[in-house]
């Protein structure tokens, strides 16, 4: 899966909202990539312009293209994204409950996502049904296929919600913000889940997540977002022990962890993140950021790449910038 | 020794829930919260940590349990003395966006308290008092006269905690207070209730289920696991040295955001869901999810002791797990 230069943006009654400025990325084969970012970064609406899930309008793409085994999800009919969406491409959301619906028996959601994209009779795929809810880890299987949404608590809920997810054995599962309304212990049932079935099917798996613990534990490359833009992407290694973007440093900086001192000070970022109505002509950070430079205000870095995998968006890297150091902003 | 400013004792809230039974959201906890600290309660959705904060200042009557504030017991007193007690306790909530009323410019919001218990003489020492406080939480004199949607949800919880500030209070419970806040703002709000706490002597009940956040904040910590409390520490020794087999469960399942020391760590990982606190049977709590479960433990409730100095636990087998007998 590739995405190139897309730029997603909403018509509102007070003009337009460039939600996603010129975004471009690639998902390997049974990998794990991490979208990170704080509310309103864009993270979800990529994601949903993969499976092209947003109204249209107010939405609308501007540019750009989604390249899925070759072919630019973009230009499909609406007929042909239903034949992939929910078979090769799947998607888990944050809340389970408003996903599922609370007037069908659980294996009835289930049967009809396997019939839609497979021929099988109606008990074959109630029997599949049921290894689906067994694969995932569902305790009798046989008696909570015949129950409804509600007899089910929020973790039972996102496993019956990944189970749907991989009946057709999707190349790819987005999912987006998968634990965040699920307690600890529970969300390390989930992602415990989730890596195992990657194990065994080879599924890509794309994660949007604010929890940057989570995002350790799962991924394997991340991108973090910031105003409708990449800032940074690099393997886990890479952007945990050695961020090149100030954001990134920030937003590492601004969560405790368990294993720090407790006198250290959590660093918090001043402000707030950009008004997408009339997103800035330069970096997206310049407003909030301690390093700012200038050039910065009414210019867009280039990426600058660190290693292979390694790039950041930032005048800081740039190879002219090697004298400025920190404090020498303005 | 100094006194405690709280002291707990044995405090239940049951609620009603029809059909003769009843729902057991704090069943019989006790702790003492001393003058200047912050008292950390953690535990997952449902085992009545945020019921616990209510009931302490008592916005839900208690079912039983007494609480100490200056050495009175709160749940004796009649409505007319408890309005004067209420000035020392406010409360800052979780949801900023449904914590202000949003028909009232953010000046109401804030001198409410100051209207209810009329700590005023004239229009202007109340403007003053509000602008005051709005400095005080990083906001400015121009902020009054707006309404709450107006801001973002970082400054709207500022004015809830300026509102909490008001009345000069000396017990705040903080209930999930930046829960519903991004990572970057977070860190903001948690820097102002240190500093407030510095410059103020405040006390805070801090109420979350974000662990890490939670040990960065406070002095001690107290667990809850279905309406019981299940250890009690420092914050420094709960996370170095737990010794309930859920606290440890519950530290194992925090992601640290570092891939090196995250997926080279030994995790367990909890079988099943939290059971339904409705009529809970009268064994230890956490029994059926637990690795060192014994009959003892599904027979009675394990006492809730001081295993060593400053360290409660409620487990049969906490004196085993700590010689390491058993792990």
């Amino acid at each position: 899966m590739e995405v190139k230069d897309l730029a997603v943006s909403f018509q509102t009654y007070f003009g337009e909202v460039e939600a996603v400025r010129g975004v471009s990325f690639y998902v390997d084969r049974g990998e794990t990539v991490a979208l990170v970012g704080e509310s309103g970064c864009g993270k979800s609406v990529t994601a949903n312009s993969i499976m092209q899930l947003l109204p249209v309008p107010p939405a609308f793409y501007k540019r750009g293209q989604i390249f899925f085994e070759g072919e630019d999800l973009l230009q499909k009919s609406e007929k042909e994204m239903q034949k992939i969406r929910g078979n090769k491409i799947s998607m888990i959301f944050q809340d389970p409950m408003t996903s599922l619906n609370p007037t069908m028996k659980v294996g009835k959601q289930i049967v009809e996502g396997i019939i839609k994209h497979q021929k099988l009779s109606k008990d074959e795929a109630k029997k599949k049904a049921i290894e689906m809810l067994d694969l995932v880890a569902v305790p009798q299987p046989e008696k909570r296929v015949n129950q409804y949404p509600h007899e089910f608590s929020g973790g039972m809920r996102q496993r019956v919600m990944i189970a749907l997810a991989m009946v057709s054995n999707p190349e790819l599962l987005i999912a987006d913000e998968p634990t965040t309304a699920l307690d600890v212990t529970v969300q390390a049932q989930i992602l415990d889940l989730m890596k195992q079935i990657q194990r065994k099917y080879g599924t890509s798996i794309i994660l949007i997540t604010h929890d940057l613990g989570v995002v350790a534990d799962m991924s394997d490359r991340v991108i973090v977002m910031y105003g409708g833009m990449l800032m940074e992407e690099g393997t886990s290694y890479e952007i945990f022990k050695n961020p090149k973007h100030p954001y990134t440093r920030k937003l590492l900086d601004s969560v405790p962890r368990l294993d720090m001192d407790r006198s250290e000070s959590l660093h918090s970022i001043a402000g707030t993140p950009p008004d997408l109505y009339k997103p800035p002509k330069g970096c997206p950070f310049f407003e909030r950021c301690d390093e700012a430079m200038v050039i910065c205000k009414d210019h867009m870095p280039e990426k600058e790449y660190h290693t292979d995998t390694h790039y950041s968006l930032c005048w800081l890297n740039h190879p002219m910038a090697k004298g400025a150091t920190e404090g020498s902003g303005i | 020794m100094v006194e405690p400013l709280i002291s707990v004792r044995n405090i239940k809230k049951y609620f009603d829930v029809g059909k003769g039974k009843t729902l057991k959201a704090v069943d019989g906890i006790s702790f003492d919260i001393y003058p200047g600290e912050t008292f950390g309660l953690v535990g997952e959705s449902g085992c009545g940590k945020s019921t616990a904060g209510r009931t302490i200042i008592r916005l839900y009557e208690p079912t039983d349990g007494e609480v100490y504030f200056n050495g009175e017991n709160i749940y004796k007193l009649s409505r007319s003395e408890m309005n004067r007690v209420r000035r020392d306790f406010q409360m800052i909530f979780q949801d900023p966006y449904a914590s202000l009323n949003p028909r009232m410019p953010v000046e109401d919001i804030i001198a409410e308290p100051l209207d209810i218990h009329k700590a005023y003489k004239s229009q202007k020492e109340r403007r003053d008092r509000v602008i005051e406080l709005l400095k005080l939480v990083g906001l400015n004199e121009e902020h009054a006269q707006r309404f709450p949607h107006e801001f973002s949800g970082g400054q709207r919880q500022r004015i809830g905690i300026a509102r909490a500030l008001a009345l000069n209070p000396k017990f705040i419970v903080c209930d999930e207070p930046i829960s519903a806040l991004d990572v970057s703002i977070q860190a903001q709000i948690v820097n102002l209730l240190k500093e407030l706490q510095k410059d103020f002597g405040l006390t805070y009940l801090f109420i979350a289920h974000d662990l890490s956040m939670v040990r960065y904040i406070s002095d001690r910590v107290g667990v809850m696991y279905l309406g019981h409390m299940m250890e009690l520490a420092t914050s420094e020794e709960l996370y170095s040295e737990p010794i309930h087999p859920y606290t440890q469960a519950l530290l194992s399942a925090i992601p640290i955001p570092d891939p090196e020391i995250q997926r080279n760590r030994q995790r367990i990982i909890l079988e099943g869901d939290v059971p339904s606190p409705i009529d809970p049977k009268e064994n230890c709590r956490f029994v059926d999810r637990c690795r060192f479960a014994t009959d003892r433990c599904r027979m009675e409730i394990p006492e809730f002791r001081e295993i060593k100095k400053d360290h409660f636990v409620a487990c049969h087998r906490a004196e085993e797990i700590l010689k390491g007998n058993i792990s």
